[in-house]
């Protein structure tokens, strides 16, 4: 897939296109408004993330642009105004998402992942991880043939996990995806550990392979290498 | 005590002091007239005797008359001292043929003023001594006195009654003013009116509080704006410490005190942020910017909140019971969200394994209430900003926002401590 990063600040623009590089993914990036403005006319992407706020200019004209342009790229908005008004300007406007930064990456993955299921697969609604089959619309998951139960938030956890595969995905960003970010429990995400073992075990059962892995104590990582 | 009551005080005082010094001073005076008027009937009474001796060379007849007594009495020669007396005039009201018993009662004596004088008649010489009753002057006295106290009455009357109605208009836009103070609110952004005044005095008062309160509000304002300029240029780094951690992570082989070390630059970031976060929905909230509005029934936004946390509960094995009736509300869902969601937070934070949690909703209220440490918490300190327990791991702003929220929908949040339970109720 290609993803253009518009972001000024350049710390965060190496991190999201470190992160989001990756076999069979173009990143591209844009510093400023201007260069923004001309790659968003002159190439297509499947998603663009987009700063609201640069110093030559404000990413809701960018937005602007690409919809009287009928461009069909899907645009994630990542915004340091955590306002309704913003988020709603926004969303009115055509935007997918709205991400509040600071945001972990895993984070903006997952919603980056979901913008572009969406966009793309249309009416496929499957989602496939080697033997595991999820339906999207029925939220079911099938290991092989066979069904597996899961509750709301592992399915949830289950889908983070598959959209940020390869990845380590630390606990506090499990945490947040699940819980919001009201959760206030520093230190104390025993009920993480808890949830994924649950996960792990249901998914074995069905005669899936193991694929979580923990990573130092710090996250944990959905890979079948 | 008011202003009006003490001038009142004060003015009452000072005008019968100043009254009864005048009573005085006309009592003296009329009393010095009459005596003055007495002395000259006596004078002439005098030569009268004189008159009368001189011509016909014995003395006169004494008879009794109304007022005046004459009485002659020997004396040697050159003793008596011409000079004028206040002396008791002996008053017979009626005939001698009246009853014995009876006639003490029938004479007065009254206040009387005498001269005493001496006669010389052939070679025999006489003291006389004539009394006049002063009791026309007493009267006269009397209704003076009366007059002067009816006039002070008169006067304390009227002075109250005016003080009453023009002062207390005149102290109209002073109260106005006081009113208006009263009401102000730094975080309004409605200024003070000014109130129509035509008193120097309260004009001078009313454009210092107007100056005063504009003035307040502007460096409120710029604290404000000041918080929140400073919490909007934190997001950015801490957007870039997260990304960094989140990639650092990525890299691989790390011993274990590096990933402990990670672990807890993780877990501050995180704080960092949701106290970041706070402040700026604090100001938010004070800003009345999150004033959208629409139904919530808290009944079903509540059962969501349990959902939410069950794990947690579970978790910290902690008992759960909640009883909620149907309750809608007109608020904005965003806030009324995070105050169910502060509060459970915080009673499963301060809670102890195993304890419990009670949730109820009814028409006119809401209640959290939780175990947890057996000491009550200080009701007047916990809505302060960063105001918590050395042992919690929260920013210190939780129950803050939920006032401030609280506030804002016209909700009174309180906290009590009974029966080892820590309870916060919502009253609609």
């Amino acid at each position: 897939m290609k993803i253009l990063i518009i972001e000024d600040e350049e710390g965060l623009r190496e991190s999201i296109e470190e992160y989001f590089t990756e076999a069979g993914n173009i990143c591209e990036t844009a510093a400023t408004y201007q260069v923004a403005l001309s790659k968003v006319n002159l190439y297509r992407y499947d998603c663009i993330l987009l700063d609201i706020t640069m110093p030559d200019g404000s990413g809701m004209d960018i937005l602007k642009n690409i919809k009287e342009n009928n461009h069909p790229d899907g645009v994630l908005i990542i915004s340091a105004k955590n306002s309704l008004d913003d988020r709603l300007d926004g969303l009115n406007l055509g935007a997918d998402d709205y991400l509040v930064k600071p945001f972990h990456l895993s984070e903006l993955k997952a919603r980056v992942t979901a913008i572009i299921r969406r966009k793309t697969f249309g009416g496929s609604n499957q989602l496939l991880f080697n033997e595991i089959t999820i339906d999207l619309l029925s939220k079911e998951v099938k290991v092989g043939k066979q069904p597996v139960k899961l509750t709301r938030k592992e399915y949830a956890l289950l889908l983070y996990f598959l959209a940020n595969k390869g990845k380590v995905v630390s606990k506090n960003a499990i945490a947040e995806h699940l819980w919001g970010d009201g959760i206030d429990m520093a230190n104390n995400f025993d009920f993480i550990y808890s949830h994924i073992k649950n996960v792990r075990k249901k998914l074995m059962e069905a005669g899936c392979g193991d694929y979580i892995q923990a990573a130092y104590g710090m996250g944990y990582k959905f890979t079948d290498q | 005590m008011k202003l009006l009551a003490k001038y009142n005080r004060v003015n009452l005082i000072t005008t019968i002091v100043v009254m009864l010094i005048t009573g005085i001073i006309y009592y003296q005076a009329i009393s010095w007239i009459l005596t003055s008027q007495n002395d000259k009937d006596l004078v002439v009474e005098e030569q009268e005797v004189f008159d009368y001796v001189k011509l016909n060379n014995h003395l006169p007849q004494t008879f009794e008359s109304d007022d005046q007594q004459i009485t002659f009495s020997e004396a040697p020669m050159g003793s008596v001292k011409r000079e004028f007396i206040n002396t008791i005039y002996f008053k017979k009201l009626d005939s001698d043929d009246k009853p014995k018993k009876h006639r003490h009662s029938h004479d007065e004596y009254e206040a009387g003023r005498g001269l005493v004088s001496s006669v010389v008649v052939g070679n025999k010489y006489y003291k006389i001594l004539i009394v006049e009753s002063k009791v026309e002057t007493e009267d006269l006295i009397r209704l003076i006195f009366a007059i002067t106290c009816g006039v002070i009455l008169l006067l304390l009357i009227t002075l109250f009654v005016t003080n009453r109605l023009i002062l207390n208009r005149l102290w109209q836009p002073f109260y106005n003013i006081m009113k208006e103070l009263k009401l102000f609110n730094i975080a309004d952004t409605q200024n003070i009116p000014s109130v129509e005044t035509t008193t120097d005095e309260f004009k001078e008062l009313n454009n210092a509080v107007v100056d005063m309160a504009a003035k307040a509000k502007y460096d409120y304002n710029t604290l404000k704006t000041f918080t929140e300029n400073a919490s909007h240029e934190l997001l950015t780094p801490i957007a870039v410490i997260n990304s960094k951690l989140d990639t650092l992570i990525q890299t691989e082989n790390f011993s274990q005190q590096q990933s402990k070390l990670l672990n807890d630059l993780y877990g501050a970031v995180s704080r960092l942020n949701r106290l970041n976060q706070s402040l700026l929905l604090l100001v938010k909230i004070e800003n009345r910017l999150l004033q959208e509005q629409q139904q919530v029934n808290l009944k079903d936004l509540a059962e969501e909140m349990i959902g939410q946390f069950e794990e947690i509960f579970q978790d910290k094995e902690i008992q759960l019971t909640y009883k909620l009736d149907n309750k809608e509300i007109n608020a904005s869902r965003y806030l009324v969200e995070i105050l169910l969601s502060n509060l459970i937070t915080n009673a499963i934070r301060h809670n102890y394994r195993g304890g419990s949690i009670n949730i109820i909703l009814t028409d006119y209220s809401l209640i959290v209430q939780n175990t947890g440490e057996n000491v009550a918490l200080q009701p007047e300190k916990i809505f302060t900003r960063f105001h918590k327990s050395s042992k919690s791991e929260g920013s210190g702003l939780g129950l803050t926002i939920c006032h401030e929220i609280c506030e804002s929908f016209n909700y009174t949040l309180t906290y009590s401590f009974s029966n080892s339970y820590h309870t916060f109720t919502i009253a609609f």
